[in-house]
């Protein structure tokens, strides 16, 4: 089991709602983790989410948050932020899924040790597949602060010479990048 | 005179579902069932590549992701006539049954299982009556006193603390809760040991799809597992066994624990099979194809009237035309403009919000019929529908799930008391255990094929110039899901998704027919206004989905927040 998770929550279909994705791309676009690092796109898994999370050592989510900032703002929080009752953290539109499955977990004694959440405040939350530019804005930040959490873990980050080619399957420039018989990557471990 | 109950939101995950009943003399009078947001994800679709519909698709919703997907490409594949090679048959059907075994697990334990189960008075439960009642029920491992003694010491130090977290929105202490404390600590403890199981077939997904939640190996024509048996890097045997170990494992959960749990809420709470029935006509579309072309299918599939066993009609292969045929939407309660009912291929939506008005439009969901009735769908469709055709290991697995929770129960239990809520529990149940038996099945099958050499997977589709149409179902977790395709010169003109829970949410029709929901809850009792567990109780039994039961097309960029949920 890698001893770290990298999880972007969101859907890709609802605007700045998709940001988890989208932080995750760039990410992967600019850096390389070892193998005992999961980067994983979960979408909106609500309950499901629990798998990941169970005994893991640490956990860096990447969401949208509510919070009474401007669009592309970006907040950090940490497990006592989630599960506590601190005041002004609301964690949405994902929170039935990160917040009961923090608790759930916590009651079973497999929560885990260290969990960071990287929030991004969204602009627009409607069907459709654009970022909002606030939203857009904010993502070499979030990839910053996703770098900086793994490195104050003690996990190597390595800087990529070339970028990977950015456009997710779910942007215009996507369109034909369906991945096509043959293509299937290497299973993931939940 | 009555009391006016809104229950809002009642999903526990994604969606925002809204409840309003009426009570008279603590019995529902009248009910109407909302869907409260709207979105507008299939117009993304169209003038796309056919071929990566199922890529958007599955992020319909993060809950019910493969199947989505799983329906896309067989819409594809219809509407071009498209076989597709049998090592992909079977390897969707492994995805599709680890998908639904999952989704069965995690809505008894982690949905639902709140609305029977009293924690609370788990903390006076005796851990040694409870190792020795679970000993009476199975010979699962995972029940010995010490473990019991574990979550028991483990709960009263969460509720010393004021902790109690997850279990905040339980209903403890309210009068129809009617467990012993033996069997709510029993409850809660499997509750804690499903997390294992919902890995386990998380696991198999993965492996299979390439990743979980959203899987990237299919494709229209077929799947995109290259199997070579002697590659690290491909489908091998070492990965087969992978997956039948995992499969194994969660049988055993399935059947130890599982089955006996939900034969023991159903035989402690009897009176819940006899309320929550609602719509007793049921719609089932077959699936588990055992060929490439999607004539001979593992389930049967068909309709039923009235509660009629006695008479189904059969729905027998892909591109069924009596399904083709009879499936239509109607927007006449529904907040959308006209009060037309079409076929899914003629749907032309547009989004009209107005006041919630009980009497007239309530609703952003739609209201799906069949040759004009109201059908439920979901597990108790998908079991009666076979059992009623003799489908032998639906019918073994009922037979035996009404044997034992009559046992309990200390009555003889009829194939008749599944009309109702513990009813759609237990047949949830039962297709999980059988969905859990044929696995091993498929896997062979699979597995087999190999062994004959033929390592094909894929089928490359043509699109031919002009208009095609198709559709594609899949009997899903939740019930019968179908998407719709219109294709034109090998670009989306049209696509429609008619989804489970919008067959059960969705609201009353031109006829003023209500829909499952509404109908089950007429007739369910309610002790405490304040407290409507009763009516949580018949809704959960659906195992709502809300998320994906919402969707038109979204035509003046119409905004809405996103609901928040339990």
């Amino acid at each position: 089991m890698p001893a770290t998770y990298v999880l972007a929550l969101g859907n890709v279909l609802m605007s700045d709602d998709g940001l988890g994705p989208a932080v995750l791309r760039a990410f992967e676009q600019h850096y390389v983790v070892g193998p005992d690092v999961l980067v994983e796109d979960l979408g909106t898994p609500g309950l499901d989410l629990s798998p990941w999370l169970a005994d893991a050592e640490r956990v860096i989510l990447i969401d949208t948050v509510k919070a009474p900032l401007p669009p592309g703002s970006i907040r950090l929080y940490a497990k006592a932020d989630l599960i506590g009752r601190a005041p002004g953290v609301r964690v949405s539109p994902h929170d039935p899924g990160v917040k009961e499955t923090l608790l759930a977990l916590e009651f079973a004694g497999r929560a885990p040790r260290q969990i960071a959440l990287i929030g991004v405040v969204p602009a627009v939350t409607t069907m459709g597949l654009d970022l909002s530019p606030a939203v857009q804005a904010a993502i070499p930040a979030a990839v910053e602060a996703v770098v900086s959490a793994l490195e104050l873990a003690g996990v190597r980050v390595g800087r990529r010479p070339q970028p990977l080619a950015p456009a997710p399957w779910w942007h215009a420039g996507g369109a034909g990048t369906a991945p096509r018989a043959g293509a299937a990557g290497n299973p993931a471990r939940p | 005179m009555s009391t006016h109950i809104t229950v809002d939101p009642v999903t526990r995950i994604e969606g925002h579902l809204r409840i309003d009943v009426e009570v008279d003399g603590g019995v529902v009078t009248k009910a109407w069932s909302s869907g409260q947001m709207f979105r507008g994800i299939e117009r993304i679709l169209q003038g796309r590549d056919p071929r990566e519909a199922w890529l958007f698709t599955q992020r319909f919703c993060g809950v019910c992701t493969t199947v989505h997907a799983i329906a896309s490409v067989r819409a594809v594949e219809n509407a071009l006539k498209l076989e597709i090679p049998k090592n992909a048959q079977y390897i969707r059907n492994l995805i599709v049954i680890a998908h639904a075994l999952h989704d069965h697990i995690v809505h008894f334990y982690q949905l639902s299982a709140l609305d029977w189960v009293d924690v609370i008075s788990a903390l006076t439960a005796d851990p040694v009556k409870t190792s020795a009642l679970a000993a009476s029920l199975s010979d699962w491992p995972g029940n010995s006193t010490s473990q019991f003694q574990a979550v028991k010491d483990r709960l009263a130090g969460f509720v010393a603390k004021g902790q109690l977290g997850i279990f905040t929105n339980g209903y403890w202490g309210h009068p129809a809760m009617k467990l012993a404390p033996e069997v709510n600590l029993l409850a809660v403890s499997h509750y804690l040991q499903a997390l294992d199981y919902q890995r386990k077939a998380n696991q198999v997904v993965a492996i299979l799809g390439g990743k979980t939640p959203n899987i990237q190996n299919l494709a229209v024509g077929g799947v995109a597992n290259a199997i070579n048996l002697d590659n690290d890097a491909t489908l091998n045997m070492t990965k087969l066994y992978m997956v039948r170990d995992l499969l194994d494992e969660m049988k055993g959960f399935i059947e130890q624990v599982y089955f006996v749990d939900v034969c023991a809420v159903a035989g402690m709470y009897p009176d819940w099979l006899k309320v929550g029935a609602g719509v007793t006509n049921y719609l089932s579309v077959p699936d588990l194809p055992l060929d490439g072309k999607g004539a001979t299918f593992e389930f049967p599939g068909g309709t039923i009237f009235n509660g009629d066993l006695s008479h189904v009609t059969p729905i027998t292969a892909f591109g069924d035309p009596y399904f083709q045929k009879n499936v239509s939407e109607s927007i006449a309660r529904s907040w959308y403009d006209g009060d037309w009912q079409r076929h899914p291929y003629e749907e032309d939506t547009v989004p009209k919000y107005s006041e919630y008005d009980a009497e007239g439009k309530y609703s952003w969901i739609k209201a799906p019929r069949f040759d004009g009735h109201v059908m439920q769908v979901g597990p108790l469709a998908q079991v009666l529908v076979g059992f009623a055709q003799g489908h032998e290991p639906t019918k073994r697995w009922a037979v035996k799930t009404l044997a034992t929770a009559g046992k309990v129960a200390g009555a003889t239990l009829t194939p008749a008391v599944l009309h109702s809520t513990l009813g759609r529990h237990a047949a949830r149940m039962i297709r999980c255990c059988v969905l859990s038996e044929l696995a091993g099945k498929h896997w062979s099958l699979l597995a087999e094929n190999i062994g004959k050499g033929d390592t094909t997977i894929f089928n490359e589709p043509v699109f031919p110039n002009g208009e095609q149409q198709g559709f594609g179902f899949h009997e899903a977790p939740r019930g019968t899901l179908s998407h719709w395709i219109v294709i034109e010169d090998g670009r989306i003109k049209n696509y429609q998704a008619v989804v489970p829970s919008t067959w059960n949410a969705g609201p009353r029709d031109a006829k003023n027919q209500p829909g499952p929901y509404e109908a089950s809850l007429v007739g369910n009792p309610v002790a405490d206004a304040e407290r409507p567990l009763e009516v949580i109780r018949t809704i959960h039994s659906f195992d709502p989905c809300i998320a994906c039961a919402i969707h038109t097309l979204d035509v003046d960029g119409h905004v809405m927040s996103r609901a928040r949920v339990l």
